[in-house]
């Protein structure tokens, strides 16, 4: 089964990091991920630049709009995402709570399926 | 957290970490039939344990320091029952050495092991040729994947003794034929890799031949040979067949969700909605394929496999698979991996790339050989090809004959109503 863990941190807190400490946890999070491909569980891990430079789009008016972030509303960010294929619920519960950005964010463990499955 | 949870908290960390734990012990013990016992003590601990204490701080850090604990003890009690003079001081004296010796082998194995690694030999050892292929199988999940013996037995559809004494009798002839836990080296290595490879894609077929709506387990055997495929192409990535099993697992596994129409019938690959395709899994397939066709020496019968997979994975409709390219590489298999099966194979992708008559005259060799007598698919495909050249009375025999020969029985509708679709003899145009 595929679960992605999205990693949700408060906004502004890259910005107030020292330089330092922002590739120290860069490396631990990468860190992770080589260790989720060597168990053979990785599918795809990314982290995200800040929503400053997101676009969000929606046509659900009737034409696209485009909106340029920031997006000051939200409160929290996507900061970046582990794809990962394991066999039950628990064992990416597991997983996350070994992610070092518990330390400093939400991890979010959500179920992949098909957007009709309630 | 209450306890059932933390007992479905440990189950779950056991599948993840049983390998490198079991295997650590097996470079202590020696033993990989005694380190799974053990490692199983610590598991039965840690069940009781855990829900009352909680759970550790660093879970998977408890788990391997308490079996290396207990697989020292067990050196210790060994050394004692073998009444070597018995006094406590001695044993504790025995455990130090044991732990120097284990130090130096670990940085002898640094020194000269070519891949030295646990989990490697673990599995190499699970694997061993004086094992029969079941039993490969059984122990590769229970040491590997820290499935329980229920937990098999239900992948399976055996009886829970069954696959318990299969387990049992594995790790016997493991310790009689005194097999050593290690990686083989050079020329050994290829072949006992073969061993290893055959296991790994068995347990994926296990999975990969179950319905969907069977019990969950089967679907998750393909999810754990993928698994053991990703993990080993990580510890030998300059094996090229390594690289191309997991090629051909991602591959097949990317058209789970599409191979199987609502109502449970199988869809064949050419009528398959290919929007339903993992695209993640393609691309991971594909670029283990890539660097497997990038490793010097000919390509093994996995890698061509792969290739012949991937060559229907980059197709984006039915109509733009490649077939010259597919007739190719299974002429490239029928070589290096000889079978009736595959000479099937390679006559249908010829039929469909040169034209039905070119894979027709290889269908009347096999049919010839008689190596296929009772094979379903044989006539089916004679009639198919045979249809397709307008002999419809004939390919008519042919599809029946397939049917009268199926023992599945959407099998048989398919080939029926293909009999019938051929119709009666077309009537001569005035």
């Amino acid at each position: 089964m595929a679960y992605l863990l999205l990693i949700n941190e408060t906004r502004g807190e890259r910005a107030a990091r020292p330089e330092d400490e922002a590739h120290r946890l860069y490396d631990d999070m990468m860190a992770f991920a080589a260790s989720l491909q060597a168990d053979g569980i990785l599918r795809a891990a990314e982290s995200l630049r800040t929503d400053e430079h997101a676009v969000r789009i929606s046509a659900r008016s009737g034409k696209p709009q485009l909106v340029d972030g920031p997006f000051a509303e939200a409160r929290e960010m996507v900061g970046g995402f582990f794809l990962i294929d394991v066999a039950t619920r628990e064992e990416a519960l597991a997983i996350a709570r070994r992610c070092p950005a518990v330390a400093w964010a939400t991890v979010e463990v959500r179920e992949c399926a098909p957007c009709h499955v309630l | 957290m209450p306890p059932d949870d933390t007992a479905r908290s440990l189950v779950a960390l056991w599948h993840l970490e049983a390998a490198r734990v079991i295997g650590r012990v097996a470079r202590i013990v020696r033993d990989v039939g005694l380190a799974e016992d053990i490692a199983q003590d610590v598991l039965v601990t840690a069940l009781e344990r855990w829900p009352v204490d909680g759970l550790p701080a660093n879970p998977a850090a408890w788990l391997m320091t308490a079996a290396s604990h207990r697989a020292l003890d067990h050196l210790r009690h060994t050394a004692m029952a073998a009444g070597k003079e018995g006094a406590i001081g001695h044993a504790l004296d025995f455990a130090h050495q044991a732990a120097a010796d284990d130090a130096a082998e670990r940085i002898d194995a640094a020194l000269d092991d070519p891949v030295g690694d646990d989990v490697l030999r673990l599995i190499f050892t699970a694997c061993h040729p004086v094992l029969p292929p079941e039993a490969r199988c059984a122990l590769t999940l229970k040491v590997m994947g820290g499935l329980s013996t229920t937990e098999i037995a239900r992948a399976y559809l055996k009886p829970e003794a069954t696959i318990a004494q299969r387990i049992v009798r594995a790790k016997r002839s493991l310790a009689a034929a005194r097999v050593p836990c290690e990686v083989p080296r050079g020329a050994e290595l290829v072949a006992r890799l073969d061993s290893v490879l055959e296991v790994i894609y068995l347990i994926f077929n296990e999975g990969y031949a179950a319905t969907a709506g069977e019990d969950w387990m089967r679907p998750a055997l393909a999810e754990e040979a993928q698994r053991l495929g990703r993990v080993l192409a990580g510890l030998l990535p300059a094996q090229g067949e390594v690289l191309g099993l997991l090629a051909l697992m991602e591959i097949q596994a990317s058209r789970f969700a599409a191979r199987l129409a609502p109502d449970g019938s199988p869809v064949l690959l050419m009528e398959q909605d290919r929007s339903r395709w993992d695209r993640l899994l393609i691309r991971r397939g594909l670029d283990a394929l890539n660097r497997a066709e990038a490793l010097p020496g000919p390509l093994g019968p996995y890698t061509v496999q792969a290739a012949i997979a991937a060559c229907h994975a980059r197709a984006a409709r039915a109509a733009d698979t490649d077939w010259t390219h597919i007739a190719a590489l299974y002429d490239v298999l029928a070589r290096i991996a000889p079978s009736p099966v595959v000479r099937l194979n390679q006559a249908v992708a010829v039929g469909m790339a040169f034209g039905p008559e070119a894979g027709l005259e290889i269908v009347e060799h096999l049919h010839s050989e008689g190596s296929l007598d009772g094979y379903p698919l044989l006539p089916a495909v004679r009639g198919d090809l045979l249809s397709r050249l307008g002999h419809h009375a004939e390919a008519r025999a042919e599809f029946l004959r397939a049917a009268g020969l199926t023992r599945n029985a959407r099998e048989r509708a398919l080939l029926q109503a293909r009999a019938e679709a051929c119709g009666p003899l077309p009537r001569e145009a005035r």
